[in-house]
């Protein structure tokens, strides 16, 4: 009796060279940006202590916290209707709609704030001035400044989110007697619910680093329009290097925090809801299947 | 519970014409008698759910009518149509409860909270699933998931109830149970169902009236038992395999 011939090795494995490229990108963000991040934190550590007990940056930051939360709570605002919109209804003017929302998100924040700077130093402007509503040079202009150029980005997470429920699922729901608004309400939000404080986070977190179209419109006045990247810009101005590396770390702090918890939150709601039944008799019967599996 | 007193559920498409996409889906006429069952049997992409979201009014018809009760679907909003829909993959609200699926109709018409937990524990208790009724649809198996999308559009005593290849993706014994349930429910919801599969036993087994859809047509309607002996066009026996 011959030997059965040897079966050839699958060698699907040692081709995939994904993984490979994957830890190259990553080694290279390491390198480039881990090593600006050090450089921050090993030139601002000693300052640190200094930079948040002092009331400059301490305004910055009341300003930055002040400015995003309120232009993240208006973006969601305007963004939840208006994702619903373009992701679920056919009406006139929609794709010129989605052009302009996707040309807001290629321009460069600079023009954006030189855009809203001719638009409220105009006669439109002054009246809106003289009305009582201040923008240029004015904290409220960093809350427009930071809408403007969040609103489009807030809405693009949304409308991906939206897009992303089975529309059976929402026709199911109207055979039930749910009106679009009741569809929007019980079914939409709370299935996106994830995606939706994800996007919160992400866009609050935008608003604190935004700069150009605040520089714009309302300028960097020390202790009257300083958000905390005005705050750093002006330090490296005067030459305080060792203050903007501390205010930078503040930065990085809020960063990290929003990135956490945007991860924690940016997973699929299905999953999670399978998670917390688990805790019940569920997963417990799931576990104990698995291990009539193994015995057997 | 009780079947409802109304007589209602006659199901007439006339000349209509459906389009999804680049297909399209002709169904001359069709005429669906009250509390009858009646399957719609046909190949996969024949076009046979097109027909039942179209009989739901999912889409606008290119061409044609749909009637419910003599109403123009047009003229009805989805929300008026007394009709429920089960799809193959239950469809069910992934962030609400295997209860509080079955009692959304019922919060959506305002019954009362009392009168609505009612119904949804009589639902419970009629397709066995008291067991899940905390759970999410997540972590429920495929024919708890059928029954729980079953109990959900039964509770509001819908007029007609159209059903997505229902029972494709159980196996053998939760199948025929499942047969036993929907008889049952038919039985004492007095609705008309009308259900897609491509299994001919189960058209046979559950319908009384068997529809045939190949290539985007309706091709031939007959009574249920009599898929196997009947003479059709050449096309319709190829499908039945007996050509």
């Amino acid at each position: 009796m011959s030997a059965a011939p040897k079966p050839k090795r699958h060698r699907g494995r040692k081709r995939n060279i994904f993984p490979a490229l994957c830890m190259l990108v990553t080694g290279m963000v390491l390198l480039f940006i881990g090593s600006a991040i050090f450089a921050i934190v090993a030139g601002g550590i000693s300052h640190f202590g200094e930079a948040i007990s002092s009331e400059e940056v301490l305004f910055s930051l009341r300003m930055s916290v002040t400015t995003s939360s309120i232009s993240t709570v208006i973006c969601l605002l305007l963004s939840l209707p208006t994702a619903y919109a373009l992701s679920h209804v056919a009406f006139p003017g929609k794709r010129l709609a989605e052009i302009l929302m996707e040309l807001t998100l290629s321009l460069p924040y600079i023009l954006l704030g030189f855009a809203l700077l001719l638009i409220f130093s105009s006669p439109l402007g002054k009246a809106l001035k003289e009305a009582g509503f201040a923008v240029v040079f004015s904290p409220a202009g960093i809350v427009f400044a930071q809408m403007i150029v969040n609103l489009p980005f807030a809405i693009r997470m949304m409308r991906t989110a939206f897009a992303g429920v089975n529309p059976r699922i929402e026709f199911v729901a109207q055979t039930l007697g749910a009106m679009p608004w009741d569809v929007f309400r019980t079914i939409i939000v709370p299935m996106c619910r994830n995606q939706i404080i994800s996007a919160f986070v992400l866009t609050w977190a935008r608003g604190m680093g935004e700069f150009g179209a605040t520089l714009m419109l309302v300028g960097v006045t020390r202790m009257k329009t300083e958000t905390l990247p005005g705050s750093i810009y002006l330090s490296i101005s005067t030459g305080n290097t060792e203050t903007a590396m501390a205010t930078a770390m503040i930065m990085l702090l809020v960063s990290a925090f929003t990135l956490a918890v945007a991860n924690v939150l940016d997973r699929p709601t299905g999953a999670s809801r399978v998670g917390r039944a688990g805790k019940g008799l569920g997963l417990r019967r799931m576990r104990k299947c698995g291990e009539c599996e193994g015995k057997r | 519970m009780r079947g409802k007193a109304m007589s209602g559920g006659s199901i007439e498409i006339r000349d209509m014409v459906a389009r999804r996409g680049s297909f399209l889906l002709r169904v001359d006429e069709l005429h669906i008698e009250p509390h009858e069952i009646f399957a719609i049997v046909g190949e996969t992409g024949a076009g046979k759910t097109v027909l039942l979201e179209a009989i739901a009014g999912a889409f606008p018809l290119e061409a044609g009518s749909i009637l419910l009760d003599g109403k123009d679907i047009r003229c009805l909003p989805v929300q008026q149509r007394r009709l429920g829909i089960v799809y193959q993959d239950h469809a069910l609200f992934p962030h609400m409860t295997v209860a509080e699926n079955i009692g959304y109709g019922l919060r959506m018409a305002r019954v009362p909270k009392a009168e609505a937990a009612r119904r949804v524990e009589e639902m419970l208790d009629l397709f066995s699933i008291r067991h899940i009724a905390d759970r999410y649809p997540g972590i429920i198996s495929g024919g708890e998931g059928q029954r729980a999308a079953l109990a959900r559009a039964l509770v509001m005593q819908p007029e007609i109830l159209l059903l997505d290849e229902p029972f494709s993706a159980l196996d053998p014994t939760t199948k025929k149970r499942m047969y036993e349930t929907l008889r049952d429910v038919h039985g004492r919801f007095r609705c008309t169902v009308v259900f897609v599969t491509h299994d001919f036993n189960e058209a046979c087994c559950l319908g009384h009236r068997a529809g045939i859809i190949l290539d985007g047509a309706l091709q031939a309607v007959c009574p249920a038992d009599e898929l196997f002996t009947r003479e059709f066009c050449p096309q319709v026996m190829a499908f039945l395999g007996r050509g």
